[in-house]
């Protein structure tokens, strides 16, 4: 049997504004719980950023013996440029090793007096392409052993333990953006079951006269469509209407540096917005068929 | 067009409300239901409906077993039975017209239909000026009447009635009467469940009596006792 489009537009036109404070109710609980799951996305996102943009200034310090011949020194900086695996290299001579030393031990007059630029071994800053711990690690361990290197430095330690952090953090905001769906999921479905409940003598009259379950559950369906969909795009708007306040409550980028990026890019976050609209849409229109088939069963 | 084969109806706990029920119900007859509160008349009635599922034997309308109907099927059958009710069911959002309505429209008529349909039940019921009435501003007779052209809107061919007059006084319940005879003389097969010894006893048709769910009498022109 056909459904006919005008009765389910009639029907569902009707009840939304019939029971228009249930209908809120639902609105907004879609609401709120798709703004929390689309928040911990942003965030998810956020740390994901964060560890890109640190990892992008990831680097291993190749240190030569300061009385390497040149022909060593010259091997070294061909090996290193010639490396398809190294993105960036940058020489640090001595001069430049001095300043730096300077720097770092500014006020300790003592150190200070007894180094001169020459007992400073110059070096090579070098950013690897592959930034993972592994592959900096085998860098450097190639680099290691030529001659005229006195030692490689590298920060596998810490980059392993960044990527441990990150992927703890994403996998823990996937779990709480699952429990925030779930119960959004519930919320959803009690409320529509509300509304249902309210009209369950309906129901009753239409199973009588011979209505067939998916007629009777087509309105509902849609409604609850409907109400996920206004919910959805409430929540967006909420979320984009956050975001510059959210940019704020950080700590500002220049101080923290990891920090930086870390409130994702607009355009980073469309596909977290179309998940939200998606997820309003199926949650309302699921829920609403599942409340409306506990009261078909007549 | 209705049979009942070796019918038993069990609730939970042991609670029969049928036994060993069984009937032949003849394409338009018009038959009483009697018998004291619990003894089955509520039952049975639900039974050909298939609003319930006996516990053993078969049920027969129409010529199928409706035992063996799947649960999508069960709408189709109830769109040949309609059902008239003690407490009216009406919707009281709905105005006396849009009650008709809608029986026709959930199971999807066109609107043309609907849109001529209503009106001439509504007057066969003598209820033509109250169609923009809704349920609350008419008398329980009024209200009655409504439920019955919903019921027959879709001119089915089995009519169903739990208590029609139950809540309606003699006077009222006499124009009720005369509504489901006439439905009754086009044809349409209608079983009533009642306690109204005065009616049953003036319409002096068929009567089966149930007492604690076992078929007692079944006489044609009986009385009430």
């Amino acid at each position: 049997m056909a459904i006919k489009v005008d009765y389910v537009i009639r029907e569902t036109g009707s009840n939304i504004f019939r029971n228009f404070t249930i209908t809120l109710a639902s609105v907004l609980t879609v609401m709120v719980s798709l703004f929390l799951v689309g928040f911990s996305f942003m965030l998810g996102q956020g740390v994901e950023n964060a560890t890109r943009r640190w990892q992008g200034g990831i680097e291993f310090i190749v240190f030569l013996n300061p009385n390497a011949t040149q022909d060593q020194v010259q091997s070294v900086d061909r090996d290193l440029k010639e490396s398809p695996e190294i993105e960036k290299v940058t020489f640090v001579d001595q001069n430049a090793a001095y300043e730096e030393f300077k720097q770092l031990f500014a006020g300790q007059q003592d150190l200070l007096e007894s180094v001169t630029p020459d007992v400073l071994p110059p070096s090579y800053r070098v950013v690897p392409r592959q930034k993972d711990a592994q592959s900096v690690e085998a860098l450097s361990v190639q680099f290691r052993n030529k001659a005229g290197v006195k030692e490689v430095v590298s920060a596998t330690e810490t980059i392993r333990l960044v990527q441990q952090l990150s992927s703890r953090l994403t996998l823990g905001i996937v779990f709480v953006s699952g429990f925030l769906l779930l119960a959004a999921f519930l919320l959803i479905l009690n409320t529509i079951r509300m509304a249902i409940y309210a009209r369950r003598r309906e129901i009753e009259v239409m199973k009588l006269v011979g209505a067939t379950n998916w007629f009777i559950r087509v309105p509902f369906m849609v409604e609850g469509l409907v109400q996920g969909v206004i919910g959805a795009l409430l929540a967006i708007a909420g979320l984009l209407l956050f975001k510059p306040f959210f940019e704020q409550w950080l700590p500002p980028a220049d101080q923290f540096p990891l920090f930086s990026g870390f409130v994702p890019a607009s355009s980073q976050l469309l596909g977290t917005y179309f998940l939200l609209g998606v997820t309003g849409m199926v949650v309302g229109a699921i829920g609403a068929g599942i409340a409306v088939t506990r009261f078909l069963d007549v | 067009m209705i049979k009942l084969e070796d019918v038993s109806k069990v609730y939970k706990g042991d609670v029969v409300a049928l036994r060993n029920a069984s009937v032949e119900i003849g394409k338009g007859e018009f038959v009483f239901l009697v018998g004291a509160s619990g003894s089955g008349k509520s039952t049975f009635i639900r039974l050909l409906n298939k609003e319930e599922d006996p516990t053993g034997g078969h049920i027969f309308v129409a010529g199928k077993d409706i035992g063996d109907l799947s649960a999508w099927k069960v709408p189709f059958l109830r769109r040949n039975i309609g059902c008239v009710f003690q407490d009216f069911k009406l919707l009281s959002n709905k105005t006396v017209a849009e009650n008709v309505a809608f029986a026709l429209e959930v199971i999807g008529r066109p609107r043309h239909v609907v849109q001529t349909q209503v009106p001439a039940i509504l007057d066969l019921v003598g209820l033509g000026a109250k169609a923009d009435n809704f349920p609350n501003e008419l008398s329980g007779g009024e209200q009655q009447r409504v439920s019955i052209a919903r019921a027959f809107v879709n001119r089915p061919l089995i009519l169903l009635a739990d208590e029609p007059t139950g809540n309606l006084d003699p006077a009222t319940s006499v124009g009720i009467m005369r509504l489901l005879d006439r439905i009754n003389k086009t044809g349409t097969t209608v079983v009533m469940a009642t306690h109204d010894r005065g009616i049953v006893d003036t319409m002096r048709r068929r009567v089966i009596e149930l007492d604690r769910g076992e078929i007692i009498r079944d006489q044609a022109r009986g009385v009430y006792e």
